[in-house]
């Protein structure tokens, strides 16, 4: 058997054997292992199977991930995420859908120092669902406007999928991060659109809620301020070329951790759960991309890569068209596999093939980004639609999918407004350059 | 029955002590790493060997946690098409899943060993500090062993009829 042969058997085992429910990670760095075996030999395949789990456990690069995931889940057990809202609902409250907008205003703020989707999702749910209950808001509104906010979590630096999908094609975290930028605020802003038209076709969706004095609306900005402190440190530093990416991490989790001893929010157990948390979400993480190294050198004896870019050079079919098509794997692939391990999944085939077509990785990166989130709130697999029911529990999870709508139209628009104007994605990193 | 259900809470348990060491590897490698940076921003004066205390203990950080995740089933999978087929279907799965990590991970604790015991034969050390790196590949060899203890139980549990999630 031919190693390219053997390298599609793998591919295919893998997309079939995935719906298994083993763990990916593990799936991939078992079928990269008996496939480099074939096509080496077992003992340099074991040999290759200790050395990768151990480069990559303890590589630097990666450590950025624990920190990131660290700062999210300080902010998250501090109550941070709840004094975003407070502030943004003081301001704005009052306005038809006013809590619904408070909340979009919340997850854009909350991504600013978290990198997950889901993260944002389950922390914003938690501090605005009873809010807007008590407000008399429709459950729909209220849950749809949580699932699709935790997308802002990953597309608003910092990004845990930034972070990997920069170390899988040694682009510059730092670039990415700019990148998600633009396009969050596009996506923050028709977030907000969507939720003013929504309202105004159906007023009962989103009552207006009381309005609050001037005071009242200055006192809550401390809450903004010190987001916005941690953000600017963070990015700053990181952006200034004054630190690393991991150091930038560890920094931002050092200062979320002391607003919330400064502000006296965070118990001894909260700091231990939030830890926990971190090295569960962390080892979830690093497995999936140990596996996917695994997987990636067995895909890489078998030549496959190389295969596939000169096929599609082969065929004439236009950029664009492939480039379609590649979106299309990822809208309907992210409807069924966690947007990580999709990304995982199929860099090691299409990132060769965007590549030659002349695409920017840095706009590629923004774009998969963008279509998997979408897949994170669609069925049958929208993970942050989970995670948002397993806080509303007597939603109905087909209403937060009907909620969810509106939201999804926004993401649509702001994915295809990336494919002709690639600058809204592009132009902060090119200052850097 | 009652023996087996005390062998798992055992199991989790364990699995939760070793997530101490991981989790203590996290702060001190955000505590390190930040000390590091005001060092340098402000005296100049940085620590050395921080780059590579933080990478070798990243690897505790994970390889500790790689237990306590499985008992609480927080590694990605594809869930929905399982979680349809009939229950003995479920069971069936399940176990040929565990049984499969298993193997890898026992594979994977092996190869770390004999990675680790070659480590120290070429008295391999990091550049900075001069450290050996072999007691770290075997911290990931033991965090591989755990793992495969974790994976047995969770075997045995379905064949004696916990019910699958």
């Amino acid at each position: 058997m031919s190693a390219t042969t053997i390298g599609i058997i793998g591919i295919v085992a893998l997309f079939t054997l995935i719906f298994s429910r083993m763990p990916v990670g593990f799936l991939m760095a078992l079928i990269g292992l008996v496939g480099f075996g074939c096509i080496v030999s077992f003992d340099a395949a074991l040999n290759l199977l200790a050395k990768d789990f151990f480069s990559i456990f303890g590589s630097y690069n990666l450590t950025v991930i624990p920190l990131f995931v660290l700062m999210g889940q300080l902010a998250f057990h501090s109550g941070i995420s709840a004094r975003l809202f407070d502030a943004a609902y003081k301001w704005i409250g009052h306005l038809p859908g006013g809590l619904a907008i408070a909340t979009i205003g919340a997850c854009a703020g909350f991504a600013a120092i978290c990198g997950s989707t889901n993260a944002t999702a389950a922390t914003m749910a938690a501090a605005t669902l009873p809010e807007m209950k008590r407000y008399n808001y429709k459950p729909e509104l209220a849950t749809g406007v949580v699932a699709a906010g935790g997308s802002l979590g990953i597309l608003i630096p910092p990004s845990v999928i930034f972070i990997v999908y920069g170390i899988l094609t040694e682009q510059s975290i730092g670039e990415l991060f700019m990148a998600g930028l633009l396009p969050g605020v596009v996506l923050t802003t028709l977030f907000v659109v969507s939720i003013l038209i929504w309202t105004t076709l159906r007023p009962e969706l989103g009552p207006r809620g009381p309005s609050s004095s001037l005071r009242e609306k200055l006192a809550s900005l401390s809450g903004i301020a010190e987001t916005l402190v941690i953000f600017i440190l963070v990015m700053g530093g990181l952006f200034g070329g004054i630190f690393t990416p991991t150091e930038a991490g560890a920094v931002g989790a050092c200062a979320t951790l002391a607003v919330a001893l400064i502000r006296r929010n965070l118990s001894w157990q909260d700091f231990v759960a939030a830890l926990f948390e971190t090295t569960r979400i962390s080892c979830m993480i690093l497995v999936i991309v140990a596996g996917a190294t695994v997987f990636g050198h067995f895909l890489a004896v078998s030549r496959i890569p190389y295969d596939i870019a000169g096929w599609i050079s082969g065929v004439n079919l236009a950029p664009g068209l492939i480039m379609c098509l590649i979106i299309l794997v990822y809208f309907i692939g992210g409807c069924f596999i966690d947007s990580l391990a999709l990304i995982m999944l199929t860099i090691p085939i299409f990132y060769p093939v965007v590549l030659q077509f002349g695409y920017d990785p840095i706009w590629f990166g923004v774009i998969i980004v963008l279509v998997t989130q979408i897949g994170v709130i669609t069925p049958p697999v929208g993970v942050n639609v989970y995670v948002v029911s397993g806080v509303a529990r007597d939603v109905p999870l087909g209403l937060i999918f009907k909620g969810v709508i509106p939201m999804l139209i926004a993401m649509l628009i702001t994915t295809l407004l990336l494919v002709p104007f690639p600058q809204i994605a592009l132009f902060l990193p090119g200052l850097l350059r | 029955m009652v023996s087996f259900l005390r062998i798992e809470r055992l199991i989790s348990r364990t699995a939760e002590r070793v997530n101490w060491v991981a989790a203590g590897a996290v702060a001190f490698i955000m505590l390190l790493t930040t000390l590091d940076v005001v060092l340098r921003a402000f005296f100049n004066h940085p620590i050395p060997g921080t780059y590579e205390i933080v990478s070798l203990t990243s690897a505790m950080v994970i390889a500790f946690s790689l237990p306590y995740t499985t008992v609480k089933r927080g590694h990605i999978a594809v869930e929905f098409l399982v979680q349809r087929l009939p229950r003995r279907a479920r069971v069936a799965v399940n176990i040929v899943n565990a049984l499969l990590g298993l193997t890898l991970f026992a594979l994977l604790a092996w190869q770390s060993t004999l990675y680790a015991v070659g480590l120290r034969r070429s008295g391999e050390v990091s550049a900075t500090l001069q450290m050996p790196t072999y007691p770290f590949v075997c911290g990931v060899a033991l965090g591989c062993c755990l793992l495969c203890v974790v994976l047995l139980a969770e075997a045995f549990s379905q064949l004696k009829g916990a019910e699958p999630e």
